[in-house]
């Protein structure tokens, strides 16, 4: 007890030690833009600003893998104002996660639950009172991946991008406002850098929510992705925290496992139906091969063909004219005809 | 899923007598159909509290300044760069299995709230360019973006290379084509040059202004150097006497044999020279010289 207080109160000195050592800081953002010399870095923290004590905590149950593992680990990276815990048993029940996240002293979480090792459930909750929704987790980029070549402050503030879709339904807008909560970093929270250089974006797309994240360049909007990205296939939206009762129940979502015994069973129909035509052919091939008996009425219209007398040649016949051209002789035997006729004149 | 229910049993649930007789009735009017199951429509319908959504938001939402929570909801950017040029169709319309158009709508969505957002942001003297001196700690470490530098390197080089390659190979075709072009001109300039001279040796035409007319216009416009050493008039001289001794053209074999005429001929014969014998007695003339000698040695001695 005693330890947390110390370090309550060094944490709450700290900020105001900085303050005092960048006094010009907390001024400094009055003239915003290009003079980017020394005097405009405004201090990290301001004392006494930090009002929003937005906490959210960041951790899994057991069992998942590792790209889930890294993308957690990236959320932790771009929210200054998480904090981590174990992974949770698998056969704890949810509802602990509320004691969890009172004991971590969080009043957000966001739960990563890993199923069969392959499929990834996240929990996004307010945590005593509730709401909470559960997403399917698809398509998940890390920031590790080369392809994405932004980069960003670590614990800068991010600005939180959202599609109009947000707007117009009203499980929608719950969504809109949670994510608003959980995601955006509090003004002036002592992790936190000054600056904002980073856009979280949510849009709606063929039923699902993505998530990019991307660094902002320059001041014309020039982007750059900077991960990590996934996809959110809305379950359900409860009214507690990790349980109560349904709010919301998304129509066109497919369970992963419904989605992969369609999957197999139309593999299977297929081949049931290549097997069917198999034996289709085999069965009438058998039956081609049926043989008729042997029919004792067929003959009786067959004439037997006229008999030719037998014919001996007794003389040899005629050697056949050659109708071609005659043998080309040798020049020797040519030329030897040629003295045999010019003595012969 | 669609689910099934046996007709049967849940008519006699309904009604616990039925007999043959109503059912034949109904099935004549057409409410019982052939078949055993009876396909009931869809699913039961998915929750959607409407008014607990609205209410449990309104006691969720947090009455922040914008500052504090930084969100913007707006639709895609109108295209900055090209507007004219490459047109993404509406959110509506964006199709998820098309990778490039649905990143471009997230991106265009993503540019849309930063263009609204910098001057709020610049408004609440909020910083948004990091100046060059300021370090700190990246979302990326610097062996990650190094690595992510050099792919991209490897990449372009990669990309170079084989447009270089693609170019080569274009080049490459081209002058194979051009080459058949000159090779195929030249092959119908000989023949029909040929088939002129064909015709007037055979006398059909007396003109000979087909070599005269051929030949210039290659050369007209090249140096007179270049162009003078190319017109030959005919092979060397040497060549010329040669085929002029053996002969130019036409069959070679036997042409050199005797024949009955040239086997008569005995013009080119002199009595004088034949056979070393005649009154000159040139055949012993140089032998004669040592013989001298010696009979001048001989009469000195018998002097």
């Amino acid at each position: 007890m005693a330890a947390a207080k110390r370090k309550r109160g060094g944490a709450a000195a700290r900020p105001r030690k900085r303050a005092r050592a960048a006094p010009n800081g907390s001024r400094s953002p009055a003239e915003p833009g290009p003079q980017g010399a020394e005097h405009s870095v405004p201090a990290p923290v301001s004392k006494g600003k930090w009002k929003n004590k937005e906490r959210v905590l960041i951790f899994s149950s057991r069992g998942i893998n590792f790209r889930t593992r890294h993308l957690m680990q990236d959320l932790r990276t771009l929210m200054p104002h998480s904090k981590a815990d174990t992974k949770m048993d698998r056969k704890d029940k949810l509802f602990v996660i509320n004691e969890v996240c009172e004991i971590k002293n969080c009043n957000k979480c966001i739960f990563f639950e890993a199923k069969k090792k392959q499929d990834l459930y996240m929990w996004l909750s307010n945590s005593p009172q509730g709401p909470s929704a559960k997403f399917l987790v698809q398509n998940i980029h890390t920031l590790a991946e080369l392809k994405m070549t932004g980069n960003c402050l670590k614990g800068s503030r991010p600005l939180l991008s959202f599609d109009p879709v947000f707007d117009k339904e009203p499980h929608y807008a719950l969504l809109k406002e949670l994510f608003i909560q959980i995601f955006s970093t509090p003004q002036y929270h002592p992790k936190s850098q000054p600056f904002v250089d980073h856009v979280f974006t949510f849009s709606i797309t063929d039923n699902r929510i993505w998530f990019r994240n991307y660094q902002i360049i320059e001041e014309d909007a020039t982007l750059v992705e900077i991960g990590p990205r996934f996809v959110l296939n809305l379950i359900k939206i409860f009214q507690g925290s990790f349980g109560g009762p349904t709010l919301y129940e998304n129509p066109h979502y497919q369970s992963p496992n419904m989605h992969r015994r369609l999957t197999r069973l139309a593999v299977a129909a297929k081949f049931k139906e290549k097997q069917q035509v198999k034996e289709l052919q085999k069965f009438r091939k058998k039956e081609e091969k049926i043989i008729i008996p042997e029919d004792p009425t067929e003959i009786v219209f067959e004439t037997p063909a006229a008999e030719k007398p037998l014919e001996i040649e007794l003389v040899k016949p005629e050697p056949k004219v050659n109708l071609k051209k005659k043998k080309k002789l040798f020049q020797r035997q040519r030329k030897m005809q040629k003295k045999l006729s010019r003595v012969g004149v | 899923m669609a689910h099934y229910q046996n007709q049967s049993s849940e008519s006699e649930s309904e009604e616990s007598v039925v007999t043959d007789k109503e059912l034949q009735a109904a099935f004549s009017k057409g409410v019982l159909k052939p078949g055993l199951n009876v396909v009931l429509e869809g699913h039961q319908k998915s929750l959607n509290n409407v008014d607990g959504l609205k209410q449990c938001l309104s006691e969720f939402k947090q009455h922040l300044a914008w500052v504090e929570r930084l969100d913007m909801t707006l639709g895609q950017a109108p295209n900055v760069m090209s507007p004219t040029s490459y047109h993404t169709p509406d959110k509506a319309t964006v199709d998820p299995e098309d990778d490039f158009q649905r990143e471009m709508s997230f991106y265009r969505q993503a540019q849309a709230a930063v263009l609204k957002a910098l001057p709020l942001l610049h408004h609440q003297k909020v910083p948004t360019r990091r100046p060059d001196d300021y370090f700190a700690e990246m979302a990326k470490s610097d062996q990650q973006m190094q690595k992510i530098r050099h792919k991209l390197k490897s990449k372009q080089a990669a990309m170079e290379k084989s447009e270089k390659a693609k170019q080569l190979r274009a080049l490459r075709k081209y002058g194979k084509k051009v080459q058949t072009e000159v090779l195929q001109k030249r092959q119908k300039e000989k023949a029909t040059v040929l088939n002129a001279i064909k015709k007037y040796q055979k006398g059909i035409s007396d003109r000979l202004d087909f070599l005269d007319e051929e030949q210039p216009p290659p050369h007209q416009g090249k140096k007179e150097g270049a162009g003078s050493q190319r017109i030959k008039k005919g092979p060397n001289a040497k060549r010329r006497y040669k085929n002029q001794k053996f002969g130019f053209g036409g069959k070679k074999k036997g042409s050199k044999w005797n024949t009955r005429e040239s086997h008569n001929d005995v013009s080119s014969f002199r009595a004088s020279v034949a056979h070393n014998k005649g009154p000159g007695k040139a055949g012993k003339k140089g032998s004669n010289v040592s013989e001298k000698c010696i009979q001048h040695i001989t009469h000195l001695v018998h002097w």
